[in-house]
């Protein structure tokens, strides 16, 4: 009877906390490589790549996310009593070291970042509680190219991470909060209207609209407000009747962000929507997330945070967005399978040989093509392995055509090009 | 609209979920077709049938793009949703009922309270801020015979006519919220499917006006 390995019941120090994923050969690699290909998309747009630690000091947090995001960190305390987290987003520590260490670069300050992000989430609910975020931060500079330069930056990663047909959402924080104000709803209604959209109850935000006394123009905005999405066009039918500065500058802003993103060519996939519900006490610009059919979560999201830094004592405007990497990861999963183990190419020795393999296999690597080399003498007999070094020089099989010579004369017909 | 994965909840709200989606012209189904499987194509849509806590997991997690669901789940449900459309069916209201003649049911709240309820979640908000204090103790079932089995003082529960309450001499003393059905979205696919999305929420609350308006009219 064959043992059950690692069955919990008999051994249960081999279980993994609740939340958290292994990634096996192959599944590791695409995240690896997909990791790389943002931060190397990043860095080729000028993005430094800045490291920071997974543990942040409470306090450090608690000045940058509102409460609510709080509540979902893992918290603990060091031999010293002092409370820390492992962190749930980047964007903090990017700004805690700029208003630190970065002081006096010259601005706009361009960073990236790469690493985990931790999320103390209730167990058995299907979401992870650890996650790698690539993202960047475009520091010290208010205009809207800036708001542009981010989401090129996002599509550019995600076309260089082969993560394609994606759908860019771009909204403006401003919009809704300005439509309120401007509707004439007192401090009150505001809130609970907001509040409502924050929890995306639409049919709160339905009842709270239809208790107060709310001009038309502006009552047909709010009702319509997940569908107010699209090209260009629906910026001018959402401004007809609009009154308000604020609501009509955010208008405004998106009109010039869409040329601006047109100048990126890169408007295929991005769609404006007015009714982008974000965090309102954080964003105070243009913002956007990224869709994709394949995913039930965005992919990546942004926008302008022109409030975060003055927290840290370093007042200076700023624009930015994440990429979920392994949302992307789950995509690519869906798509195109789970990914191979990468294969390496094993070379064999006979008797008195081993150095020959080795030196090949070293070859071999300097050519960027994975080798093992046996750990053991291989039967004389074996016909099977593709490379073999013997008495006679070395034998290969490469595209189905077997060959013998020299070292170089195997380096060349094992990584030549094909055909 | 085309090619959406819509979650029904089975139990009560099931035959009036189906009944709606058939006025509305989106499906032509009814109750009994998921006798025989709890997946359904039709005219393009896959239509589930899960339990209704469950309504709101497969929507967020992307499983499903849209579901019906009551009010009184999204309560106690964290999932994060777009909630489209009152969808005015299924009504029913959680309220804090005692047994007649005991002392809370004549507006005596003093000393502490021991409640049973199959919403913990919905009667944590409604006692937070109370100057009263409150034991909740959670239930899967049969709430109304607690106070009667000696378990607790009161209940928290759903009563959509009020006759379970009165058969079991059990008298409402305050409404926490009332509840109907909702149609709720996952937050990409109203953005990846806008068009399916909307156009399906269009219908179903002009379905679900036209038998309202009947129902004042009869």
């Amino acid at each position: 009877m064959a043992a059950v390995v690692g069955d919990p019941r008999s051994t249960p120090a081999l279980g993994r906390a609740g939340g958290f994923s292994d990634l096996l050969p192959g599944a590791a690699g695409r995240r690896r490589d997909l990791i790389e290909a943002f931060v190397g998309a990043f860095e080729s747009w000028g993005y430094g790549l800045l490291g920071t630690p997974l543990v942040e000091p409470l306090d450090t947090v608690a000045a940058g996310i509102g409460a609510a995001r709080q509540s979902q960190l893992f918290r603990f305390m060091d031999a010293d009593g002092a409370l820390l987290t492992l962190v749930g987003e980047r964007t903090v520590s990017v700004a805690r070291v700029v208003a630190t260490q970065l002081q006096r670069e010259q601005l706009p300050l361009r960073l990236c970042y790469a690493g985990p992000v931790l999320r103390n989430a209730p167990l058995l609910d299907g979401r992870r509680r650890e996650a790698i975020q690539a993202g960047c931060e475009l520091i010290g500079h208010a205009g809207l190219t800036a708001d542009a330069e981010c989401i090129a930056l996002a599509a550019a990663a995600l076309e260089r991470g082969g993560v394609r047909g994606v759908q860019i959402d771009v909204g403006h924080a401003d919009f809704i909060p300005g439509v309120l104000e401007s509707a004439g709803l007192d401090a009150d209604a505001q809130r609970i209207v907001l509040g409502a959209l924050a929890r995306r109850d639409l049919v709160a935000v339905e009842a709270a609209l239809e208790r107060t006394d709310v001009r038309d123009a502006e009552r047909r905005l709010l009702l319509a407000f997940p569908t107010l999405r699209g090209g260009r066009e629906i910026l001018d039918t959402a401004a007809i009747g609009l009154g308000g500065d604020r609501p009509r500058g955010a208008i405004e802003q998106l009109m010039q962000l869409w040329e601006l993103i047109e100048e990126h060519g890169v408007t295929q996939g991005v769609h404006l929507d007015l009714g982008a519900v974000r965090d309102w006490d954080y964003y105070t610009g243009p913002t956007f997330e990224v869709f994709s059919l394949d995913s039930g979560f965005p992919l990546g999201s942004g926008g302008r945070y022109d409030s975060l830094l003055e927290r840290f004592g370093f007042p200076a405007r700023a624009t930015g967005f994440v990429l979920h990497v392994d949302r992307c990861n789950d995509v690519l999963t869906r798509r195109d399978g789970e990914p191979q183990r990468p294969a390496a190419l094993r070379v064999a020795w006979s008797s008195g040989q081993r150095a020959t393999a080795l030196s090949l296999a070293k070859r071999l690597r300097e050519r960027g093509v994975a080798a093992v080399c046996d750990l053991d003498l291989t039967d004389p007999r074996a016909t099977d392995t593709p490379v073999q070094a013997c008495s006679d020089g070395v034998h290969w099989i490469a595209r189905r055509a077997r060959g013998q010579g020299s070292i170089d004369a195997a380096v060349d017909a094992l990584t030549g090009p094909a055909g | 609209m085309k090619g959406l994965r819509i979650a029904l909840p089975a139990g009560t709200l099931f035959d009036g979920a189906c009944d709606l989606l058939r006025s509305a012209g989106v499906a032509r189904i009814d109750a009994a077709v998921f006798d025989r499987s709890l997946r359904v194509e039709e005219s393009g849509n896959a239509l589930i049938k899960v339990r209704p806590a469950d309504v709101p997991v497969y929507v967020e997690m992307g499983a499903a793009d849209c579901g019906v669901v009551g009010k009184d789940v999204l309560w106690e449900s964290a999932r994060d949703c777009y909630e489209l459309v009152d969808l005015r069916f299924g009504a029913c209201r959680l309220v804090l009922a005692a047994p007649e003649g005991a002392a809370l049911a004549r507006g005596d709240w003093s000393g502490s309270l021991r409640v049973a309820t199959k919403y913990p979640e919905s009667a944590r908000r409604f006692f937070a801020g109370m100057a009263v204090t409150v034991e909740l103790i959670r239930l899967n079932g049969a709430v109304e015979l607690a106070p009667a089995a000696g378990l607790a003082d009161a209940v928290l529960d759903i009563t959509a006519t009020g006759q379970t309450l009165r058969a079991n001499h059990l008298v409402e003393i305050a409404e926490a919220g009332s509840s109907t059905a909702r149609l709720i979205a996952n937050q990409a696919a109203l953005k990846t499917r806008s068009d399916s999305v909307n156009t399906l929420a269009a219908a179903l609350r002009r379905a679900a006006d036209a038998a309202r308006g009947a129902e004042g009219a009869a």
